[in-house]
């Protein structure tokens, strides 16, 4: 850019004498456009990498050492965030996972890859533990996939989630919380993102396993090579296995304890008065110790989801601990639901709203009914619980005055 | 450096300026697809704008140019030694006066149309804006809102094509903004305040939902989409929405929510 | 001050520590209206560089979304291989137009400018209030501390906007800076706030009452009538920004309701104090901030007419309507705040007359390009480098100003409101219009006030790589707004209707790179002439103004003689001269023969 400049002195300016100083200015400009240039061509790049469940890892005592075998042991199975790769009794599609590993880029046809870190990390973190740079900020926390807990699903109590548990998640978000309803992704992009999440989940919890079987069995030794290769075998195939049952475990309510379809408005009222009572009795539903006797979830505030609860055991027992340090978010206590807002986070539909009295919720202190209620009690339940947004008591009383603009 | 070489610099910027505003269109950059009864008026001052404001952009940057392009120091010897003429002032402040004041005039008629003459009747939807989707709510059949056979979605409504649509829009938060960009329709949700848009769709296929107010960490994923179909498919859409709602099995290939 | 001491100063050279009160009393915290706004000009200089650096931040996670960022994404998003997180998008996007804005523009306008030229411009030795005056410069570090260090609390720097709307900006769950970040934003702009109300006084003080002899009101160079004017602005509209931030402030800590409606809550937060109004706050806010966009533009708008005046070697043309244009946007500019609100909920009657408003203002702004088309015509131009900033200012505020007649027409700003057709207009009048027209007086001034001269040559380059540069990285901006891309998307490209957009995006930022680059040009050139420019007389550039009879750089004092004013400023061509030019200060012939006479007869 050294266009040569004919300094001209024109007439009316006998003051400035532009020439002399040219020759002075441009080595400094030069030296000042090497250096910029090369302090922004030394940048690191740096590579997205897992980070270690250091909770767990300072709870059971884990030694450096074997933190870092245990971390080449994971490395070994499940590759890197930029490039995955699984077992094969994983039950996983590797080209799914490559979809939605790795940065954020689109190939020629204009299909997406890095789908993960586009849509889910900043919240749930590279690794999936719910521990990306916006979830401090976010109540509820985003989840924590390593413990293999999913709280959103059709399945059993303690079974895992079906893929199409985990897509619905994806496709209708979670009322009432900070994660969105990714509905308008093209469902193939959705298909690779719940294989994703299964990815991590798997590998969170082989990491649990491995902290488990050193603290268990091995006495300060090591994983010594010659019994990894097994050990991984059986300490992974359970897990595998568990995943692959998820669907053999799907809650179906008996036909014969179904509320009919067209049920009339007198048994539609029996049937919540009914629910209510139960709602109310400490024997059965029991349901407002936690949830309030006016439903209003402040029956009881002090408990905590297991992702929590591990926190505050550590907590306590280590009372030094700094929980940033682990890269641990502070521990919140969980909140019944407020029954009146109307607001569900798993689906609305009376079957859900059954399966959560079934089997409670995987992972916090919603205990499963099936002791304490028959099938048919749960429906009464499930009436009761759907009829209270419409009560009276649950209409907002400020948002009917004037105080409400109505604009135009 | 002469005159005329920074005259043709700013040469460059009505010639480009011109281009680019042309260009648009031609490349497909430009307006996204109008669908609505009333997006035209939008459109068509727009235009009208434009090329007021065009003509205007030419003459006066042509006129710079001329200027610098002419009046070099060195080439006259004396300049025209004036402090103004109070008859141009006066010419050059009453025309553009006349031009702001009958642009002025001219859109009140587009806006009164899209902000103040609501449509009768109850809204067909409620639109709730909320960190960062878009929950609808239809009044099912009874025709009120807030009634237990009320219909939910996220991120997806559906409005009848060829009828006066008039929607009920508020927040659950803050401040988010319902932006129909193909529909030239855009209202503010504030919490606290119930508000109206109303629109006529008149193509059936799917549109965007716009959040355009920033509302977070999360607004540019604040999208939804429109659908607009035929009044029988809205009504089968409504009825299937509200069953599967209902649901108290799984119904075969039925795994929605 | 003797006469000698001030004699001392004038020839004083940079790093010459003068007189008793040493270094920190000279050069600190001083109360010389120059050394003050030197001080504002450093610093406002500085963010300015900042604010850039947030720029380019935001165009490229525009060109590139989520790619990995340089130096941000190594620093602070490693883990996540280097991309950022949208709520750190959110963060650029406010602090780049809060630094520009308020650290910026405004300052360098009225603080460094309005500072450094009023006294020297009407002939006064310094400013009505020099203690105030200096306060007002120091009331700006609260600002910068506060701000600068909002940038490294937990949540980050403020993220709402710079706009603040509530219940954004007021809820602390709502948005991870709506907790510290935004609390210290607030501070910031309230400390801003009392620097400039300090500032307007003294300017108003001083232009009406320290006005040299033969300075009628009507003899004030229009950058003084600029200054003037955007004083009363700053006096009238700021204690309701003011007043507005505190009101923010008490929501956010003592849990008022000012701006929160009945039972508020986002995020899952406790629910907040309610019985107010989310719009309550935009009505106060744009009541100060449109006023603000004027205060932005309208000092500039004076500088370059008298420097257009200058370097055409002729009188502006039609000087009293300029003024009266200037009041006229001025006052117009008090009543047009709610076209920014056009969308938001406000009442619609009360659209149709902002907008009738809005479009008159317009008037005025027509009313002065004319002007100083009129001013350039038959001029015998000499296109130095603030001459080609200044008339560049001309070409991009046409483009500015017009644009803004489409988001006057309320239906059209239904669809084009938080478009980038916004952003373009604001850029084009703040960065395009201001920013060149700061360019341009900076290196007018310069001589003045460093008693160098920046080099020519370079300043011409720095102007054509800017003017290239800029139009690249702005004019298609109008082109996105068309297509209704809208503003402050970290990933605007999750629609599919907005995908085809990105390469012009890329386009885009790569002209904004290299337009920051560019200035690197700029920042050498100034430099290096601060301390080894070739020596300015005391009027370089043959002009006019009082400014230019005094020494390079002027002592303390400013004149070594009691200037009279005989005439207006803009006396070039005049045919009572013998030179091109006619300075205020010289006395006509008569006067001059009958004051040598006098002198004679003395002797």
């Amino acid at each position: 850019m050294m266009v040569s400049m004919k300094a001209r002195s024109p007439k009316s300016l006998p003051g400035a004498d532009p020439v002399a100083c040219k020759a002075r200015i441009f080595p400094r400009f030069a030296w000042a456009a090497l250096l910029v240039c090369a302090a922004a061509g030394c940048n690191q790049h740096p590579d997205a990498q897992f980070v270690q469940n250091r909770l767990r890892m300072a709870a059971n005592e884990v030694p450096g050492d074997i933190q870092v075998q245990i971390a080449e042991i994971l490395a070994a199975m499940f590759g890197t965030p930029n490039d995955p790769f699984v077992p094969p009794e994983s039950g996983l599609d590797v080209d799914k996972l490559r979809m939605a590993a790795g940065p954020v880029w689109s190939d020629e046809l204009g299909i997406k890859h890095g789908l993960y870190r586009r849509h889910c990390a900043h919240c749930h973190g590279i690794t999936g533990n719910g521990k990306g740079p916006t979830a401090a900020f976010l109540n509820p926390y985003p989840r924590d996939y390593r413990p293999g807990l999913f709280k959103m699903k059709s399945t059993e109590r303690a079974a895992k989630p079906t893929l199409d548990n985990l897509r619905a998640v994806l496709r209708e978000g979670i009322a009432g919380t900070a994660m969105p309803s990714f509905k308008l992704l093209p469902s193939d992009e959705i298909d690779v993102l719940a294989e994703y999440v299964k990815y991590l989940s798997m590998r969170g919890q082989m990491e649990e396993a491995l902290v488990r079987f050193w603290f268990d069995e091995v006495d300060a030794g090591e994983l010594i090579p010659e019994i990894r290769d097994v050990l991984v075998d059986e300490l992974f195939a359970p897990i595998a296995s568990q995943w692959e049952q998820a669907y053999d475990a799907v809650v179906e309510p008996e036909p014969a304890a179904l509320p009919g379809t067209e049920r009339s408005r007198k048994e539609l009222v029996a049937s919540i008065n009914k629910g209510r009572l139960l709602f109310h009795d400490a024997k059965k539903g029991n349901c407002m110790s936690c949830h309030g006797a006016g439903a209003l979830g402040d029956g009881q505030v002090n408990d905590y989801d297991d992702w929590n609860k591990v926190v505050v055991e550590f907590e306590d027992n280590h009372q030094q601990a700094d929980l940033r340090a682990l890269d641990v978010l502070p521990p919140r206590t969980i909140r019944p639901r407020n029954l009146r807002l109307g607001v569900y986070r798993f689906g609305r539909r009376p079957l859900d709203l059954f399966r959560r009295i079934h089997e409670g919720i995987t992972g916090t202190p919603m205990p499963s009914s099936k002791g304490t209620l028959t099938p048919e009690e749960m429906w009464n339940v499930v009436d009761y619980v759907r009829s209270l947004p419409y009560e009276e008591a649950s209409r907002p009383r400020h948002m009917e005055t004037s105080i409400e603009r109505v604009r135009m | 450096m002469s005159g005329k070489f920074w005259a043709f610099w700013l040469l460059l910027v009505p010639i480009l300026g011109v281009a680019t505003m042309a260009a648009g269109p031609l490349y497909g950059i430009w307006f996204p697809r109008d669908v609505s009864a009333h997006g035209h008026a939008i459109d068509h001052l727009f235009y009208f704008i434009l090329w007021l404001t065009g003509i205007v952009f030419v003459g006066t940057q042509l006129t710079l140019v001329t200027f610098v392009w002419k009046y070099q120091a060195g080439k006259r010897q004396t300049v025209e030694y004036t402090h103004g003429s109070h008859h141009l002032e006066v010419v050059w402040t009453i025309l553009p006066a006349a031009a702001l004041v009958f642009i002025a005039i001219y859109q009140m008629n587009a806006w009164a149309m899209e902000k103040m003459d609501r449509p009768p009747g109850k809204p067909l939807a409620e639109v709730t804006g909320r960190q960062f989707e878009w929950r609808v709510r239809y009044p099912g059949q009874d025709g009120e809102l807030y009634t237990p056979d009320d219909i939910f979605d996220v991120n997806d409504l559906h409005v009848p094509v060829g009828e006066e649509v008039l929607l009920a829009v508020k927040s659950a938060d803050v401040l988010h903004s319902f932006f129909l960009p193909n529909f030239r329709l855009k209202q503010d949700v504030v919490p606290g305040m119930k508000q109206f848009v109303w629109f006529t769709p008149m193509e059936t296929g799917k549109f965007d939902v716009v959040c355009a107010e920033l509302c977070g960490w999360g607004h540019y994923k604040m999208k939804g989409q429109i659908t607009v179909e035929s009044r029988s498919d809205f009504d089968a859409w409504l009825a299937r929405r509200f069953e599967e709602q209902q649901a108290t099995h799984e119904t075969a290939g039925d795994e929605e929510s | 001050m003797s006469s000698t001491a001030a004699g001392d100063l004038a020839h004083a050279g940079h790093g010459e520590h003068v007189h008793a009160g040493g270094f920190l009393t000279t050069y600190v915290f001083s109360r010389d209206h120059k050394i003050i706004g030197l001080q504002f000009l450093f610093s406002t200089l500085l963010w300015f560089f900042v604010g850039g650096l947030l720029a380019l931040g935001i165009r490229w996670q525009l060109a590139w979304p989520w790619a990995e960022m340089p130096i941000v994404g190594n620093l602070l998003f490693a883990s996540e291989g280097g991309q950022i997180s949208p709520e750190f998008y959110t963060m650029l996007f406010t602090m780049h137009a809060t630094i520009m804005i308020f650290f910026v523009i405004i300052p360098i306008l009225a603080g460094a400018f309005g500072n450094f030229l009023i006294p020297l411009m009407i002939g006064a030795d310094d400013m009505a209030f020099p203690t105030l005056n200096m306060l007002s410069y120091w009331f700006m570090w609260p600002a910068f501390l506060a701000v600068g260090a909002s940038f490294f609390v937990e949540g980050g720097a403020a993220s709402a906007g710079w706009t603040s709307y509530p219940p954004l900006s007021v809820i602390t769950e709502a948005a991870p800076a709506s907790g510290t970040g935004q609390t210290l934003w607030l501070i910031g702009i309230t400390c801003v706030g009392v620097s400039s109300m300090m500032g307007s006084v003294n300017y108003l003080t001083t232009i009406i009452q320290m006005r040299a002899p033969g300075m009628t009101m009507f003899r004030m160079p229009l950058t003084i009538w600029g200054m003037f004017i955007t004083a009363i602005l700053q006096a009238f509209a700021l204690p309701v920004l003011t007043a507005a931030g505190f009101m923010q402030l008490a929501d956010r800590v003592v849990d008022t309701g000012f701006f929160l409606p009945e039972g508020a809550t986002a995020n899952n937060a406790p629910m907040e104090a309610g019985g107010g109004q989310p719009l309550l706050w935009q009505h106060l806010f744009w009541f100060y901030s449109h006023p603000a966009v004027y205060i932005m533009i309208l000092p500039a708008m004076g500088m370059v007419s008298d420097i257009i005046s200058c370097f055409a070697r002729k009188p502006i043309f039609g000087y009293k309507p300029m003024v009266f244009a200037i009041a006229g946007i001025a006052g117009l500019g008090f009543i047009v705040w709610g076209h920014h609100m056009f969308v938001s909920g406000m009442n619609p009657y009360l659209g149709m007359t902002f907008m009738v408003s809005t479009m008159l203002i317009a008037m005025p702004s027509a009313v002065k390009v004319f002007n100083w088309l009129g001013t350039i015509w038959r001029g015998q131009l000499q296109l130095t480098t603030p001459m080609l900033f200044a008339l560049s200012f001309v070409s991009m505020f046409i483009i500015g100003g017009l644009s803004g007649i489409f988001m006057a027409a309320t239906p059209v700003d239904i669809f084009i409101h938080d478009t980038y057709f916004i952003v373009a207009h604001f850029h084009y009048v703040l960065f395009a219009g201001t920013a060149m027209g700061v360019f341009a007086a900076i290196y007018f001034w310069f001589p003045k006030m460093f008693g160098r001269s920046m080099n020519d040559g370079w300043g011409k380059v720095h102007f054509l790589l800017t003017f290239i540069f800029l139009n690249g990285t702005f004019f298609p901006m109008h082109i996105l707004g068309a297509v209704g891309f809208p503003r402050r998307l970290a990933d605007p490209y999750h629609y599919a209707t907005f995908r085809h957009l990105q390469p012009l995006n890329e386009f885009m930022t790569y002209c904004a790179i290299l337009m920051v680059a560019s200035q690197a040009v700029f920042v050498v050139n100034f430099v290096y002439s601060m301390f080894f420019g070739p020596k300015a007389g005391r009027n370089p550039w043959h002009a006019n103004g009082l400014e230019w009879s005094a020494p390079s750089p002027p002592g303390h004092g400013n004149f070594d003689f009691q200037p009279v004013v005989y005439r207006g400023p803009y006396e070039y061509g005049s045919p009572e001269s013998d030179a091109d030019y006619y300075p205020q200060i010289q006395p006509p012939p008569e006067q001059e023969a009958a004051g040598a006479a006098l002198e004679e007869a003395k002797t």
